[in-house]
């Protein structure tokens, strides 16, 4: 009789789940990241990547995959969204590492500086709820989430429930396909007409909080277990726009010299094009989308470069003949910068 | 309200005083003098009574009290201070002090004997299900369930949960939904007129219902999934013809502890008409007061008191007006009249008791006859905190609480419910669930402000 309850039981929960997971997508916001994501991490495996980019926005609207294609033949994809805490990152990297076996990765390292134990849910949503239930998506919500949100991210269903007025037939039968040629990447388009006033000649080192402490040395304990060379970037911006500001390290120059120098320490190169701006060409007023954000001429800019670099030190092969790789060259045509040529 | 763990103390207190209350009313019975006895067992009564509503009275009515006499005496002219008390009200204190009150009456006129296990009694006193919200249980319906032998019961257990599901689709679909038209108007009163303060009116009668039904369905399903029974504490309310049937369906235990151990020794009915008139507006009065300490909820008391007087007053009029105009009662349309007649004044009696104060009530009422039916058409309606498609969920709630109430007389669901088959019975459940999970209003909720990314 308890055998038969049991099993009574089991089965309803299982049901129930499978219910709710079925639903869970439909009422999920579908935004551009979430399209990205699930195309990057579930839909293009048989796309193998060079390179995989990692990071908040600053990243995602800086390294352009179709200008690494188009000059240099590298593939590789940006899994970088708005506001996404370093931690998140952390686990997003180790689940697009499932399926990418040993690619370079970038990680851009602007949000080391965040203090605040979470990111904004928002944001964080972005990613965790586009990932497939998995150990990393567990571990993401476990070390990146307040705990008593734990069902309503095991069950978005419980957060995105008040959507039910608003859901559209692309709720139910969401594409993601349709982005998938600009490899994650998305830039804006605004001048930001103004001079960086923060400090770029700051010298001395300021203490990285704990948690960015934590997951800087994650990943670079990661890169060495799993093998994959790691590259970390900081895109050019004005630091003021943060320092100081609530949930923001008082001294984020400081801060990242701090970092170059725990990456000097374990052999990591650190590109902080916040310095190498002159040596690049980059014009703050004309490259700059907002006063933290490259825009579409910038992250041509800083691609170019950080292509010229993984070219020069890292053995890649250049795909642009390879068959397997047309439909590289079509995205690229579909792309923004190459409509921005046109 | 407000949870304190400090609070437990007053809890443990109100237990403690009103344990020894029956251990020593039952060692007074046998003193062989029974003047004596009755004497002692008299003032043992008192005692419980005065501690445990001395408690009560300073936790939620002192400052009521403070403003009322410093008003009273400003009146005249006289200032005094009474010092006010930066007091939280203890959740559920007026729910657990009823029914720990109800013990010391019950050892009192010998209905139950005294409990001597100190730990069963404070179980008793504090058992989680309904220690919020009621029901509100005699001692000598609850208390010997403790005695009771629990085993895990697949059957008790798959009707309590089912009772909780009820619950939730009650409190979290209808009650809190409804609550946001109610919660537009009321908050501000002079912002609307006519229509909208009746409709808001309306559906306030129907979430207080769906609230406080929803609390108590989940503390007797909670309770019965442990092998306890719970009294029902609302039985279609809505469908009553009188106002006196109307508390005979309404916060059912409330009623019955307030006849037990109020109206009844005050006399009740069976003395002179006056002396009843006044026992009705007493147990009326301080039934509002045990709803809150404010001035609302005493007008909301008496307003019903009023009603079952002035009921008992007409009824030979009411006599003489059926027999002239040879009105048959035994009709659906005379029924309905009478259950229409009753949800007016009931709802008119809610007005007070959900407005924020007295000015707010009378201002609604003022602004309430306003011919405005347009709002109806225009779209204003779905612009009082519910937008078109909200408003047909909280419609089909309200439409699936008054059928379930209405069929409910006749059948009983979780019976008929419990001979469907199976797949039947998981689809249901199932279709609950999500249908909770959906359009229940629980949760931080999403908001598109938090998934913009303004620096693009």
């Amino acid at each position: 009789m308890t055998k038969k309850i049991v099993q009574k039981v089991v089965i309803f929960i299982i049901i129930l789940i499978s219910i709710v997971s079925l639903l869970n997508p439909i009422f999920i916001v579908k935004t551009d990241h979430r399209g990205k994501l699930i195309e990057g991490l579930y839909n293009h495996t048989g796309d193998a990547y060079d390179v995989i980019l990692m990071g908040s926005s600053h990243m995602n609207g800086g390294i352009d995959p179709n200008v690494l294609w188009h000059q240099y033949g590298i593939t590789s994809f940006n899994y970088a969204t708005a506001g996404q805490p370093i931690d998140v990152t952390y686990y997003l990297l180790k689940e697009v590492l499932k399926k990418h076996k040993n690619p370079i990765v970038v990680v851009d390292v602007y949000y080391l500086c965040l203090t605040n134990k979470y990111g904004e849910e928002g944001y964080i949503r972005y990613v965790i709820d586009s990932m497939k239930p998995s150990i990393n998506k567990l571990n993401a919500i476990m070390n990146c989430t307040p705990f008593m949100d734990l069902p309503y991210y095991l069950f978005p269903i419980l957060k995105y429930h008040n959507r039910w007025p608003e859901l559209t037939k692309n709720d139910f039968r969401y594409d993601s396909a349709y982005k998938y040629y600009a490899k994650g990447f998305e830039a804006g388009t605004n001048k930001y007409g103004k001079d960086n006033i923060s400090d770029l000649t700051a010298t001395g080192t300021a203490e990285l909080p704990p948690k960015s402490l934590e997951y800087l040395n994650k990943f670079i304990e990661l890169s060495k277990k799993e093998g994959f060379k790691l590259i970390f970037t900081n895109m050019p911006n004005d630091f003021n726009s943060i320092a100081g500001k609530d949930g923001w390290v008082k001294d984020p120059a400081k801060m990242l010299n701090q970092v170059a120098e725990i990456a000097k320490a374990n052999n990591i190169p650190f590109i902080d094009y916040g310095s190498k701006m002159d040596e690049i060409g980059f014009n703050f007023k004309e490259d700059m989308n907002n006063s933290g954000h490259v825009n579409i001429w910038g992250a041509n800019k800083v691609t170019n470069d950080l292509g010229k670099f993984l070219k020069e030190n890292y053995n890649l092969v250049d795909h642009r003949n390879d068959p397997k790789y047309a439909q590289w060259n079509s995205d690229y045509m579909r792309s923004q910068i190459a409509s921005l040529s046109k | 309200m407000s949870w304190n763990p400090k609070y437990a103390i007053l809890m443990g207190t109100s237990t403690i005083i009103t344990y020894l209350s029956g251990l020593l009313i039952e060692k007074a019975d046998k003193i062989s003098d029974k003047k004596q006895a009755v004497r002692l067992k008299k003032w043992w009564v008192f005692l419980s009574f005065f501690s445990n509503l001395a408690i009560l009275f300073l936790f939620k009515y002192y400052n009521f009290f403070g403003n009322v006499f410093t008003r009273i005496f400003s009146y005249f002219h006289v200032t005094i201070h009474v010092p006010s008390l930066d007091l939280l009200l203890p959740v559920g204190i007026s729910f657990y002090t009823f029914q720990a009150l109800s013990y010391t009456v019950d050892v009192y006129r010998k209905d139950i004997k005294a409990e001597k296990n100190l730990g069963k009694y404070a179980l008793f006193v504090s058992f989680f299900p309904q220690l919020v919200a009621g029901p509100i249980e005699k001692s000598k319906d609850l208390l010997y369930q403790f005695d009771e032998e629990h085993f895990f019961d697949y059957n008790k257990v798959k009707n309590g949960l089912l009772l909780m599901l009820w619950g939730l689709f009650q409190k979290m679909v209808v009650s809190d939904r409804l609550a946001k038209v109610v919660d537009t108007v009321y908050n501000a009163p002079n912002k609307y007129k006519g229509f909208a303060i009746v409709i808001a009116t309306i559906l306030f009668a129907f979430q207080i219902y769906c609230d406080f039904s929803a609390y108590s369905d989940i503390a007797r399903g909670a309770a019965e999934v442990m092998g306890f029974r719970l009294s029902k504490n609302f039985d279609a309310p809505y469908l009553s013809k009188s106002t006196k049937e109307f508390w005979r369906r309404w916060h059912i235990t409330l009623g019955a502890w307030f006849k037990d151990y109020l109206y009844i020794p005050l006399g009740g009915n069976r003395c002179s008409k006056p002396r009843y008139y006044f026992n009705t507006m007493v147990v009326f009065i301080v039934s509002g007061l045990w709803h809150g300490a404010a001035a609302n909820f005493v007008i909301w008391g008496t307003l019903h008191g009023i009603y079952r007087v002035t009921g008992e007053m007409l009824k030979p009029v009411k006599k003489s007006v059926i027999k002239k105009l040879k009105i048959n009662i035994n009709t659906f349309s005379h029924k309905l009249f009478q259950v229409l007649i009753t949800f007016i004044l009931v709802d008119f009696a809610w007005i007070f008791f959900r407005a924020n104060s007295f000015t707010d009530a009378t201002t609604l009422i003022k602004n309430m006859f306003y011919f405005n039916p347009w709002i109806f058409t225009d779209g204003t309606i779905y612009k009082l905190g519910l937008s078109h498609k909200e408003f047909f969920i909280a419609m089909l709630g309200l439409f699936i609480v008054m059928l379930k109430d209405i069929l409910g007389r006749r059948i009983n669901f979780r019976i008929a419910f419990s001979k469907q088959s199976i797949v039947f019975r998981w689809f249901v459940y199932f279709s609950a669930i999500v249908f909770i999970m959906i359009f229940g209003i629980y949760g931080h909720g999403y908001e598109a402000k938090q998934f913009i990314y303004f620096q693009f």
